[in-house]
């Protein structure tokens, strides 16, 4: 018994180790080749760089108005990350929770949206964002992206708020709490892992978002990060060390939120559940 | 309670239409500055991709400088950054379908020109340039025949496409070989010695569009007769799958098979030139824009440049061919389109197109360009190939410019078929006539 | 009976933002893509002639869109099944909270949040056949006669690229972990008071509960397939040949090659309407429609 138990166990963390190795290889990988000079990263894979320069930061820094596309991004992707869960949250619950007549037709045309390949909506979203008075303005991108983020959030959280008891609201009711009061006290405080994963995603995705991101703006006031990296490759020529610091540059900030975002997602959905 | 929610909902209602708001005012002043200035000033705007790293870049710059400061109080040109070749030919085919496109359009070597005109989109400049003896001098009978179409001149060249191939002088030496070969059979033979020595003859690719081997491929077709000639020299061609073509790609499948490295298969252009600069290849073809690359030592050695030595192809043949160029396009305002016109002049002119070449070496497109001693100095490679290449007999434009576009895909998706045998050279020719077709 | 009302008046308030946007975004558009695909629509015509099914005939001629099909739905399976599964599993183990699980969560995400244009070039160094990673292990532990060159032979390039997403389950770890993590604690206490051993417990106890959570990764898994595009487009761009070409990769070539926009969208539809059917199977099956309790 015990014999097994340990081999399982020491099974189980050669497993782990391996998995956060493939995870890891990716990102020491980038690190590492924005030391590098251009000829060390086209020769071998994983060779050490010969100098650690900061080179390739300076370039990036020069060549592409990094620092600029970074401001311009976190802003988007704040607010739409923002917008994108409070309007699905909104939506979810009534999903879950209300009845009425074409719910179920409704729900479905909207997870529709998920399967629309990007590339044959880039060119009627462009006309449209135009017609709007939005191309290159932040606003534009903001309402894209909340768009974006739709079909997924919206079934993430419709499924969160369908696993919350209904015992919850029968008592929120009797104690006289209307509708809204019910959903913004009760009901988004308990479905916090949802509402957490979904905004991850959301903010992921616009993060890392670069068609739309192309067509639809063209000056430097609403340009976003994943449009810096081409400015590192043209036809002819090619700067790799300067477009991996330019993919530190961009990720380095993200996982270091990420990592500190989870840590509140986890504390708050182990402590104070549900009680049955 | 309800209030609570109600005040929140206006509060965000109130932030959402402030943001729409500044959203608005921001486009109307970039829409007002389009068409006049505040102060009557014409603006122009330019989007390009010649930026970041680029070759152009630092050129195109200098000019819009020149520019505005010569043109000062009457036009401006506003700088808009399209990094990525292919990200500004996709925006410019998304503004052709929106029918709202800036009023100068540079190619550069993607012809955009014919997707423009049909839809009746560019400026017809004939008149303007015939009334115009110093830019009449410029245009060559090719840069003619590139920039027109039915007897209308509808752009202009500022930069020229003149290709060979480079080769490392030591691995040579090694080999025992002293000259670039004069005979397709002696280039064979060359390869052989190479590779006795040890050494991988040639760098290739296939990916993106096969740049560096359908140079060779070009080449072999062009030197092999008046049919050849002629088909390298016709625009959108549709028979890919004539003998010369056919002999050509078996040619080509036997270099990538055994004269080339293993990643030359799905390697893109940086590997080719990689390889090339890190000595594991002794030849690569391609223009001239790479001898800036043979000093930058953060792709080589330090003494690289001293290595390499330029040849045109075997039997007399290099590439030589003006790049399609700007061309203005209709405009509501008839002023912007006269300021376009303004800007394409001198983007084209001889001072420009010295400027390139003292620059950064770029090939000058009009013959009539002289070759300054400034430039002499900076590339002495460049003016040693240019030397040889005025000494060519056969010349035409690169396959590459001439096809239709969907085949450059067709192109980096069958050669690693060519490559392993499952297609022989027949099928290959057939696979691109058959993608040609496609367009009718 | 006064709450019932009160419902009623909220609902159409609390779906507006969503519909309008979804309207906006995407049924408007969305019109357009299948409007178009009845047009000959292209770039370079100065005007869309209506040609009814022409496009979508043609495309059941065209070899070339039977091959991306096929690609896609494997590519759909594949994803479903093992990505899935390795995320599931990896969310089983951390919920149990062992040694610096935490870390190895976060990790595990890492590569989920680079952007995909730097992950498809590291994998083309990963896979080079001169110096990438894989054959100089192989040759270093002498099994030169197994170097391929991995993204270009026609027999390994769809395995090949498949590898460069399948291991990243970053997405569904979170997701089935987050829930997993709020199941009750004692739920679970009740199983172990009953004797359960902890496999007992990850399968007949947890993983019901978490059947919600991962009929909605698989649902992600599929669309993600179904929009899987520039992995591929810098690896392989669907070569050699198209081995590795998916519906996606199609349209675009279409698109910026022919610039024929009728005959893309077509494809468009033909891609919206495998995610409906697929969408509709992996929600009956897993029944995440129903509520809990």
């Amino acid at each position: 018994m015990k014999a097994k138990e340990r081999i399982l166990c020491v099974l189980k963390y050669i497993f782990l180790a391996f998995c956060v190795c493939i995870a890891i290889f990716p990102i020491v990988w980038v690190i590492l080749s924005s030391f590098k000079t251009n000829a060390e990263i086209l020769a071998n894979g994983v060779s050490l760089p010969a100098n650690f320069s900061l080179t390739g930061y300076k370039d990036a820094l020069t060549i592409s108005p990094i620092l600029n596309y970074f401001g311009n991004s976190v802003i988007i992707t704040a607010c739409s990350t923002f917008c994108n869960v409070l309007f699905l949250a909104m939506a979810g619950y009534v999903f879950a929770r209300c009845s009425f007549r074409g719910k179920n037709i409704l729900y479905f045309i909207l997870s529709l949206a998920m399967v629309i390949p990007m590339t044959a909506l880039l060119h009627p979203v462009y006309s449209v964002i135009q017609k709007l008075g939005l191309y290159d303005t932040k606003t534009g991108l903001i309402l894209v992206y909340t768009a974006l983020n739709m079909p997924m959030s919206l079934l993430i959280l419709r499924g969160s708020f369908l696993s919350i008891p209904k015992s919850l609201e029968e008592a929120a009711y009797m104690d006289g709490a209307g509708f809204v009061r019910t959903f913004f006290q009760i009901m988004i405080p308990c479905a916090k892992g949802g509402l957490t994963s979904a905004a991850v995603l959301a903010f992921l995705n616009s993060w890392n978002e670069f068609t739309f991101a192309l067509v639809l703006t063209s000056g430097q006031s609403a340009r976003t990060l994943p449009l810096s990296l081409s400015y590192f490759t043209a036809q002819f020529s090619f700067n790799y060390t300067a477009l991996f610091a330019a993919v530190t540059i961009a990720v380095v900030p993200s996982i270091v939120v990420f990592a500190v975002f989870q840590e509140q997602v986890v504390s708050s959905l182990t402590s104070g559940s549900v009680k049955e | 309670m309800k209030k609570r929610w109600i005040v929140l909902a206006m509060t965000g209602v109130m932030g959402l239409s402030l943001l729409a708001g500044c959203g608005q005012a921001k486009e109307n002043n970039t829409a007002s500055k389009e068409k006049t200035g505040t102060d009557g000033v014409i603006t122009i705007n330019y989007p390009t991709f010649q930026c970041g790293v680029n070759t152009a870049a630092p050129v195109v710059a200098q000019l819009i400088e020149e520019f505005n400061n010569e043109y000062e109080g009457k036009y401006q040109i506003k700088l808009e950054e399209v990094p990525g070749d292919a990200n500004y030919v996709d925006k410019i085919k998304v503004q052709l379908g929106t029918g709202d496109l800036p009023p100068v359009v540079y190619g550069g070597g993607y012809n955009l020109l014919d997707l423009a005109l049909a839809k009746d989109l560019v400026v017809d400049l004939t008149d303007t340039v015939n009334e115009d003896a110093e830019w009449k001098e410029l245009y060559s009978e090719a840069s003619l025949t590139t920039n027109s179409r039915d007897g209308k001149i509808y752009a202009s060249s500022v930069e020229g496409s003149v290709v060979g191939y480079f080769y490392n002088k030591e691995l040579f030496a090694q080999a025992g070989i002293e000259a670039p070969a004069k005979t397709w059979d002696e280039f064979f033979e060359q390869c052989d010695k190479l590779k006795a020595a040890g050494i991988t003859p040639l760098a290739m690719d296939t990916a993106e569009s096969a740049w560096v081997t359908q140079l060779w491929m070009g080449a072999m077709v062009a030197t092999s007769g008046d049919a050849g000639l002629e088909f390298m020299q016709t625009m959108n061609p549709s028979d890919y799958s004539m003998p010369e073509m056919i002999a050509a790609a078996e040619k080509v499948q036997k270099m990538l098979q055994e004269y080339t490295t293993l990643d030359a298969i799905g390697g893109k252009y940086e590997n080719a030139a990689n390889n090339f600069l890190s000595e594991q290849a002794a030849m690569i073809a391609n223009g001239p824009w790479m001898i800036g690359d043979f000093s930058d030592e953060s792709k080589t050695t330090a003494d690289f440049a001293d290595k390499v030595g330029s040849a045109i192809y075997p039997d007399g043949f290099v590439y030589d061919a003006p790049i399609q160029g700007y061309f203005v396009t209709k405009q509501d305002d008839p002023k912007l389109e006269e300021a376009a016109i303004e800007m394409v002049k001198f983007f084209t002119a001889a001072h420009a197109q010295q400027l390139g070449l003292e620059m950064q070496g770029m090939v000058p497109a009009s013959e009539a360009v002289e070759i300054t001693d400034e430039a002499k100095e900076k590339y002495p490679l460049l003016v040693d190939f240019m030397d040889q290449a005025s000494e060519a007999t056969v010349r035409s434009d690169n396959m590459q410019a001439t096809m239709y576009s969907n085949l450059l895909d067709v192109i980096s998706q069958e050669l690693p078929r060519l490559y392993s045998g499952e297609l022989d050279a027949q099928g290959f020719g057939d696979a691109l006539s058959t993608a040609a077709a496609k367009n009718q | 009976m006064k709450v019932l009302k009160a419902n009623k008046m909220w609902i159409p308030v609390f779906l507006l933002p969503a519909v309008m946007l979804f309207l906006v975004i995407y049924a408007v558009p969305l019109g357009m893509v299948f409007g178009t695909s009845l047009f000959d629509y292209r770039l370079n015509a100065q005007e869309m002639t209506f040609i009814g099914f022409q496009n979508y005939a043609r495309l059941l001629k065209d070899p070339d869109f039977f091959k991306a099909l096929s690609n896609t739905v494997i590519w759909i399976l594949i994803q479903c099944i093992v990505h899935v599964a390795l995320g599931t599993v990896i969310a089983l183990i951390l919920y149990k909270k062992p040694k610096g699980w935490k870390f190895v969560r976060t990790a595990y995400m890492v590569p989920n949040i680079i952007s995909n244009a730097a992950i498809a070039m590291i994998f083309l160094n990963i896979f080079n056949p001169q110096f990438g990673v894989i054959n100089s292990f192989l040759k270093a532990i002498g099994l030169e006669s197994l170097t391929h060159n991995w993204l270009m032979d026609g027999r390994t390039a769809f395995a090949s690229v498949t590898m460069i997403w399948v291991l990243f389950a970053g997405y569904t770890t979170t997701l089935v972990l987050a829930q997993a993590l709020s199941i009750d604690e004692s739920v679970l206490e009740a199983a172990k008071v009953d004797g359960a051993t902890p496999f007992q417990m990850d399968i007949y106890v947890v993983l019901p509960l978490l059947k919600k959570i991962i009929g909605t990764t698989m649902v992600m898994a599929a669309t993600y397939m179904l929009q899987m595009f520039d992995l591929i487009y810098i690896t392989t761009n669907g070569g050699p040949g198209k081995t590795t070409t998916n519906l996606p990769l199609l349209l675009y070539g279409v698109y910026k090659g022919e610039n024929n926009y009728g005959y893309a969208n077509t494809i468009g539809v033909v891609i919206v309407i495998i995610g409906v059917v697929v969408m509709t199977i992996i929600n009956k099956v897993l029944r995440v429609n129903e509520e809990d309790y």
